[in-house]
Parts: structure tokens; sequence; C-alpha cells
């Protein structure tokens, strides 16, 4: 069976800057998959260019045996990628349903049917009580929140979470951690960029590690850890050596 | 449940604007007064104008400072085609409203590119370039304008000598239209875009909203109803020039009841044009003849009191009483 998500090659410049070289990774159905790496190995870049941000370079991207490349960012949502941003974008003027409902509208422009589904959704992310405030009116674990459920209301195949658990509080990660498994139980693969090793570690099923614009290394969380090549690409080279 | 209540609010909202018509309609049995009449014509049409603009500008956030240039071919191809075609006014009025609606998609589709305060500055060049080109188009009547003959009372011509009230029905008409299509639409796929697309751009794409297509639907509708507007005010006045209905006076004219009621939501236009319209005509005809300008200073102190103390504008005081009534 094809991999639900595929990057063949894929290279990011942007003038002199490489971003992404020659990156080919596989995301298969109903997994979790963490993009770990240090600050500046081209996660965020790798992570825009599956959402379509914009087309990478050279290379191409492949959504349930489907070529994506081209394909804008609009009608990558309605193939069934949903996505949340590292720095939150709530509509701010709407309440937290109505933010909901945009993306619920992606499936049924029935007002109703998009309204009740939005309100599902609220309830599954845990924010139905906040239903009816302004979206600028939450506090910011809240609005991490709004993202995800803002992105399930478009019923993705495939969910991006950017950076959902970082910046707060271990009790407030361990709920985000919970409605990522909640989220895998549904049947939707999510692939996730963190930063934060410890939290995403016993999350994932697989992790593949980006240093300098390259896969460094892949494979299940324990071993990854353990890889001196991360060690070294996190802390250093004189680390790596002791270990 | 929660679909529940909201379909309730709207239909509160609904009732409330069938009330306001109904009153609104027997005002003139109680006013008889031909200058009051004459004012209560021009805050309905500026409410229904500002509601119009209030779709692109409130609602989807392109604002635009150049709705005059709708406002001004509604009235030109009513005028037009009435003196020289003999298009009965309600035939020129839908025509109107088809060209402005076509224009503002050819214009939509370079300036609807532009971020922020360069789409407001495109809009107004654009306004001003149109006012000029009437202004030296003979055949349009040039900066002579196009005087409508007023023959005899009639609703098919759409004239009337003897009274206001037949004005003043159709203002309220469009008012309540122009209120309507957007009560209609706020709850619809397209209210949801544009709001989505005014907040953040790239969070409703990521959403499977289609933005430019967002923006060229609010502008087409937008312009149609303005161009409605326009319609209405040459055959209200029977005779028009550049000056009088295509100036960058109008465009402000239209933005600002919006912008003083509340922006991007149902009732400031109609709020803010109840209260602003009748303020400047008013000062307009106390100062008199040497004062011309006074109004515009009027328009220009609402707004800076309203922007320092009520930046969501009049319609905050409303919606505060609303969230208390909602905690208890």
């Amino acid at each position: 069976m094809t991999a639900l998500l595929e990057t063949r090659g894929v290279w990011q410049r942007f003038g002199g800057l490489v971003a992404n070289s020659d990156v080919s990774i596989s995301v298969g159905r109903g997994e979790i998959v963490g993009l770990i790496g240090p600050n500046g190995a081209g996660k965020s870049t790798l992570f825009n260019l599956i959402a379509g941000v914009r087309p990478p370079t050279q290379g191409t991207i492949w959504l349930d045996g489907e070529d994506i490349t081209a394909t804008p960012a609009t009608e990558r949502c309605r193939r069934g990628i949903g996505r949340t941003f590292q720095v939150v974008k709530s509509f701010e003027t709407m309440t937290v349903i109505d933010n909901v409902i945009v993306g619920a509208l992606v499936r049924s422009t029935e007002m109703r049917a998009a309204r009740r589904k939005a309100f599902e959704v609220l309830e599954f992310c845990g924010l139905a009580a906040r239903a009816d405030i302004m979206a600028s009116e939450l506090i910011p674990s809240e609005k991490r929140r709004l993202e995800v459920a803002r992105a399930l209301a478009t019923e993705p195949k495939l969910l991006l979470l950017d950076e959902v658990l970082t910046g707060l509080t271990p009790l407030e990660a361990q709920t985000g951690v919970e409605l990522v498994r909640r989220v895998r139980e549904t049947g939707v693969t999510v692939l996730m960029v963190e930063h934060v090793m410890e939290i995403v570690m016993p999350l994932v099923d697989r992790a593949i590690v980006l240093d300098l614009g390259k896969v460094l290394v892949e494979g299940k969380p324990t071993d990854v850890v353990r890889d001196p090549k991360v060690i070294a690409a996190y802390l250093g080279d004189r680390h790596a050596v002791g270990a | 449940m929660h679909d529940v209540t909201h379909a309730k609010q709207r239909r509160r909202d609904l009732i409330l604007a069938a009330v306001f018509v109904a009153l609104a309609a027997c005002v003139p049995l109680f006013v008889k007064d031909v200058y009051v009449q004459n004012i209560m014509v021009l805050t309905l049409m500026y409410a229904g104008l500002s509601q119009s603009w209030n779709i692109l500008g409130g609602y989807c956030g392109q604002i635009s400072l150049g709705h005059a240039l709708y406002f001004g071919l509604g009235a030109y191809v009513t005028a037009i085609l009435l003196t020289k075609f003999d298009v009965l006014p309600w035939f020129g009025m839908i025509a109107g409203g088809l060209i402005s609606a076509l224009i503002a998609l050819a214009l939509g589709y370079p300036t609807f590119r532009l971020g922020g305060h360069y789409f407001a500055i495109a809009t107004i060049v654009i306004a001003e370039i149109a006012y000029l080109l009437f202004l030296n188009w003979d055949w349009a009547g040039a900066a002579l304008g196009i005087d409508i003959m007023v023959r005899e009372d009639s609703w098919a011509k759409f004239q009337f000598t003897r009274s206001k009230l037949p004005y003043f029905y159709f203002a309220l008409f469009f008012a309540a239209v122009a209120w309507l299509v957007t009560w209609w639409l706020e709850n619809s796929k397209w209210g949801y875009w544009w709001r989505a697309v005014k907040d953040n751009p790239d969070a409703a794409e990521s959403l499977g909203v289609v933005v430019f297509k967002s923006k060229m639907g609010a502008g087409a509708i937008s312009a149609f109803l303005t161009a409605i507007g326009g319609a209405f005010y040459a055959m209200f006045v029977s005779y028009i020039d550049p000056e009088s209905v295509m100036s960058f006076q109008f465009s402000l004219l239209i933005s600002l009841p919006a912008v003083l009621g509340g922006i991007g939501t149902l009732w400031g236009p109609v709020l803010g044009a109840v209260v602003l319209i009748p303020v400047t005509e008013l000062t307009r005809s106390f100062i008199g003849g040497s004062g011309r300008g006074v109004d515009l200073i009027v328009y220009g102190g609402l707004i800076v009191i309203v922007s320092l103390t009520r930046p969501d504008g009049l319609l905050g005081l409303f919606s505060r009483k609303r969230k208390k009534e909602a905690v208890r």
C-alpha cells in the first residue's frame, strides 16, 4: 500500500540558503510521526511545503498516491490536509465556534450542518464551554486547541501540527498529548513538528530527525534519542563522543 | 442546544428589523415637513449605501474609499438610459447595478492582490480617474451633467414632484433590502469566508477558503447594491453631474456610517447613518452657504471621538449590555 504522504527528493532554496536538501520522507496511514531537529534544521520549511504554502524548488510531494506538488494550500485542504500554525492565527473578531465553522464549511455548505459539526469538534477538543466567546479572549493554550479544532473540522486525512505542544505548562501539554492520541484514534494520520523531545517522544510512533536541511536519522523514538548523530546535532559533537 | 440559540438570535434580528421598518413607514404620517422628510430620505439612502459598502469593507475587510465610482455609475447609467434611450429607470437601475458589478470584478482582478492600505489607495485613485473621465466625457454630459426632465408624477418613470413620500418609501425599501441581503449573507458560507479573509488570509486558505474568489464576490455584491443607491439618488435629485455623484466626498459618506456605527456588523451602518446624516444635514443648513465643508468637519470630529472612546463603533455600547445579559 502506498504511504499517505510522501516527499521525494524535495529541495527548498531561499536565495543562497538551502533550507531543505533532498528530503524524502513518508508517512503511513494512521501513524503519528514526529518531525524533530534543532533550531534551523528546516522543519518548518518542510512543514510549509507539505501544507502548500509554496512549491518546493525541486522534488515532488504526494498525497494518497497523487502528485500535489503544484496544488495550492486551499485545494490541499479539500484533498485532506489540515494544519495548525506555530504562531496561532485565530480569527480574532469571530467567536470560537465561528472559527471552527469556517473549517467545517469545506465539507458542508449547509449552515446548520456546519454549525453542528463545529460544535462536535469543539466538544472533542474540550472547548465547547468557550464556544460563544470571542477567539481573542481565549488563553494561549486554548488558542492552540482552537487551531487543532479548526483543522479537524475540515475532516483531514492528514493533520499537520506545528509545535502545538510547545510553550505549554506540563499539565496543558499532557492534555494536548491526549488530544493528539484521540485524534489518531478517529483514523486521522498525524505529522507533528516539535521542539520538546521529552513530550513528543512517548507520543509518536516514529521520529524523523532533520539537521541542516537533511534527514539525519529516522526510526523508533527510543532508538532515535540514543543515536549518537542525533545527540551530536542537538548538543554538539563533544557530547556525542562521550556517548 | 447550541444551534437553537443561534437561530433564535438571528430570528430576533429579523423581527427587530421588521419592527423598525414598520415604525419608519409610519413616520411620514406624523412628519409633514418636507425638509425633515428630505433628511429622512437621505438617512435611509446612506444606511443602505453604507450597508452595501460594509459587505466589502466591513465583512471582507477590503477597505474601499472609492465607492463613489459605483454610486456614480448607477446614477449615470440610469440617467443616460432614461434621457437618451427612454429606458425606464427601473431597468436603468438594474443595468447600472450589473455594470457596476462587472466593473468591480474587472477592477478587483488586479487590486485584490494588493494588501492593506495599498488596496484603499488604489480604490481612491481609480474612483478619481473615473471622476475625471466623466468630467470630460461630452456624450455623458461632461461637466454640465445630465438634466432629467420631470414631466408628470409616475411610478413607472419614478418621478414625483408633489410629494417626497414615494422617494421615502423607496429609500426605506432599499435600506431594508441591503440589510436583508447582509443578514442572509452573514450566515452563509460567504459571510464566514469573508470574515476569515479579513482576520487572517493565511489561516483562511489553510481551511479551504478561496481568498481571491471571496473578495471578488464581496466586491461584486457591494458594487451592485451601491449602484442601486446611486440610481435612486439620480432620480431623487433629477440632475446629476460628476461633482454631485462621483466626487470623493461620496466615498467618505458611504463608508463613514459603517465605521461610526460598527464596521463589519449587521446593525452598524444603520445606527451610523441614523446618527450621522441628520447631524450633518442640520449643521449644513444652520451654518448656511458660507459654511461649506462644516458638515465634513462634524464628520471628522465624530470619527475622532468614536475612535478614541469606542473603537468598535457605536454598536459597542449595545453589545456591552448584551454581554451582561448573557452572564445573567
